[in-house]
């Protein structure tokens, strides 16, 4: 259970959880017909990782080009334990990336940012 | 003269399936018919893909099969036994001829010597002087008879019988008895001698020959025999049993019997063969495989036929729950709808509807599209009815926070555990002519307006309704309450609008390039305006599919029903 490894497929995301390092990653587009059954594998992992009450940073990074409204909700329930565990002390980083100039994807990190009072949150622009 | 197992060509009358003329080309069966392999069991070659070499050899063995090699010996039998016979008899003949010669000169010497032995002018009235001499040749084998003659033609002495005429057997040599003084022979002497032993000698030399020529025929007839058998039948045969098999689509290869050898003219025609029967069986397997592929995407078109179909029936009964685009127009609105589900059914849904004199527009996505999408819409379209006719309902934020509720027990999530993980975003719009104003409260959901060039976007609550909640968690949303004018045009749309992947750098459309198309196009009527927007939307995506389904309620007061 040591490293998640997923290839990005024309609906899903890559996927790259590294437990290990305390490094997740998840770059693409996410619009899988049943979401759920894509990011319930991935959500029970990080769950249980995160169970081991280890103290390391954990840092996630988000790099979507485009997700639908599912995948948003399952993307909440991934921040939700991450954000409880950095309320536990853990130090946590999300960050947030999106195209030079895509609003939309911008918009939707600061919305997700909003949830967050513990969990470190940084929007990283990126430039092609 | 045929060894065993060899019989002639009148003992085995092959019959010949199809002559080279009239009969049309033989099938290799014909030919394995032709050439005796009719008897070969088939359970040999079952056994496994490849001829083994010398699978064959017993089956095959002390059979009277092999055409081919009865062709060759017949061939080649009668001029071996010819040249080998007249050989044999050319040495004979010449050994035979060199005997008699020296068997001549023999009976000459000895003649010529007893004749000189004899000679004197007195020896016809002395015969005792010389009888010694004359008895003396009877004590070679070969004597046969003497016969001593004086000039006058009579017989002085006789010894033996002499033979009458020519015999075979014979050899008679006459010698004359000459005197230096006279000029005439005295007298003859005629010796014969038996050439009985020389002829024995021949006929035995004969008899020799002809073994000897036999012996090497049988010899050259087997050796030939065998070696055709192991080089040259079996592995034709391996190759034809092979071919017989191909024939019937089953890929056997044949292996050469020992190494491969590449100056062997049928090595290299079983690994040509082995070449084609591997390019077959591949352009076999590539047949059946399309085949299958054929029979597969029959069956999926057939099952997709039946899917779209009942897809097909879903939509009829999803747009019937729609409203009538033109149900407003005694609000004093005017609207345009574009209403596009990604997979013939969809998650997205509006309502149009004048109740009591106010408009009701709203607009849901609801999770997920097509047909898990349609069923939450069903659930929202059943809620807001009740919410509006039995509730009674008016206020925006009411309205809202009822649906929620609805919706999660009609999904059952206010329970712990919850299956079901839907929700949908919603906006709603009230809209009363005689204030000219508009209540807005959105859940996931914005309301955009155009006026006079400027873009607004009034954001609704950031969460969606349904979904299970978070203990104590509640919805929360204010309602905001806007001045409309003629000029204003308002837009209520799903992210299916915004979300539109494509352009040059490949990003998403956005809320913003949404309102550039809008504004473009903000004199135009509404219909027109979703007409091209619409248009506008497939010229953004370009190659790139659409993601989700597409729902934009565009609305605006018809100038005449304001309020003076």
């Amino acid at each position: 259970m040591d490293t998640i490894s997923l290839p990005a497929t024309e609906r899903s995301p890559r996927i790259d959880f590294d437990f290990g390092r305390g490094h997740l990653a998840l770059r693409g587009e996410s619009y899988p017909e049943d979401a759920a059954a894509f990011y319930g594998p991935l959500l029970q992992a990080l769950r249980g990782y995160l169970a081991e009450a280890a103290t390391d940073p954990i840092v996630f990074e988000v790099g979507l080009a485009y997700f639908n409204s599912s995948s948003a909700k399952a993307l909440m329930n991934l921040f939700m334990p991450l954000e409880d565990a950095a309320a536990e002390g853990r130090p946590v980083t999300i960050r947030w990336f999106y195209a030079d100039g895509d609003e939309t994807i911008a918009e939707a990190g600061e919305d997700f940012a909003a949830d967050f009072s513990h969990a470190r949150f940084e929007m990283v622009e990126e430039f092609a | 003269m045929i060894p065993e197992g060899m019989p002639s060509a009148e003992a085995a009358p092959v019959r010949r399936g199809g002559s080279l003329r009239g009969a049309g080309p033989r099938r290799s069966s014909d030919f394995l018919e032709a050439a005796g392999f009719t008897d070969m069991p088939l359970a040999e070659s079952a056994a496994g893909p490849t001829m083994r070499p010398g699978s064959l050899r017993g089956s095959a063995r002390g059979r009277d099969l092999d055409s081919l090699a009865h062709t060759l010996f017949l061939r080649i039998y009668p001029v071996i036994a010819v040249v080998v016979l007249v050989t044999q008899i050319g040495i004979a003949w010449v050994n035979y001829s060199d005997q008699i010669r020296l068997y001549t000169e023999r009976a000459k010497l000895l003649a010529a010597l007893t004749a000189s032995a004899v000679a004197r002018p007195d020896w016809s009235t002395r015969p005792e002087i010389y009888r010694h001499q004359v008895q003396a040749l009877t004590l070679d084998p070969a004597f046969r008879a003497v016969v001593l003659r004086n000039a006058a033609g009579a017989v002085v002495m006789s010894l033996g019988d002499m033979p009458r005429g020519r015999s075979w057997d014979m050899v008679v040599e006459q010698a004359d008895l000459s005197l230096p003084s006279e000029t005439k022979p005295v007298g003859h002497l005629t010796l014969a001698i038996s050439a009985e032993a020389l002829r024995g000698n021949a006929e035995k030399q004969a008899i020799l020959a002809l073994v000897t020529s036999l012996i090497l025929m049988l010899a050259f007839v087997l050796t030939l025999h065998a070696n055709v058998r192991a080089h040259v039948l079996a592995p034709l045969k391996r190759l034809l049993l092979a071919m017989r098999e191909v024939e019937h689509k089953n890929w056997v290869t044949v292996e050469s019997g020992a190494r491969f050898r590449a100056s062997n003219e049928i090595d290299v025609i079983s690994q040509a063969f082995n070449r084609m029967v591997e390019g077959l069986r591949t352009g076999d397997e590539a047949k059946r495989l399309l085949q299958e592929l054929e029979t597969a995407h029959a069956k999926l078109a057939e099952a997709n036929g039946l899917v779209m179909e009942s897809i097909g029936y879903a939509r009829r009964i999803q747009s019937s729950v729609l409203p009538d685009r033109a149900a407003l127009v005694s609000t004093g609105l005017e609207v345009g709808v574009l209403w596009e589900p990604l997979h013939v059914v969809g998650g997205d849904y509006f309502w149009l509807e004048n109740i009591d004199g106010l408009g009701i527009i709203v607009v849901a996505d609801c999770t997920g599209h097509g047909v898990p999408g349609a069923f939450l819409t069903l659930i929202v379209a059943t809620a807001l009815d009740r919410i509006l006719h039995e509730r009674r309902l008016r206020d925006p934020v009411e309205v809202l926070r009822a649906l929620d509720s609805m919706v999660r027990v009609q999904l059952r999530q206010d329970g712990r555990g919850a299956v079901s993980d839907d929700g949908l975003d919603c906006g709603i719009c009230i809209w009363d002519r005689q204030t000219a104003t508009l209540r807005f409260a959105g859940a996931g959901l914005s309301l955009t307006s155009v006026t006079d060039g400027t873009v607004t976007r009034i954001r609704g609550a950031k969460n969606g309704l349904g979904y299970p909640r978070r203990a104590g968690e509640i919805f929360a949303v204010d309602e905001i309450v806007v001045q409309t004018s003629a000029e204003t045009t308002f837009y209520l749309m799903t992210d299916g609008i915004t979300d539109q992947m494509g352009g040059e750098r490949r990003r998403l459309l956005g809320h913003r390039g949404v309102a550039d198309i809008l504004m473009a196009r903000s004199h135009d009527g509404l219909g027109d305006q979703v007409a091209a927007l619409q248009q506008a939307l497939a010229d953004y995506r370009g190659s790139e599919a659409r993601r989700d389904d597409m729902t934009l309620v565009a609305f605006r007061p018809i100038p005449q029903s304001l309020p003076a």
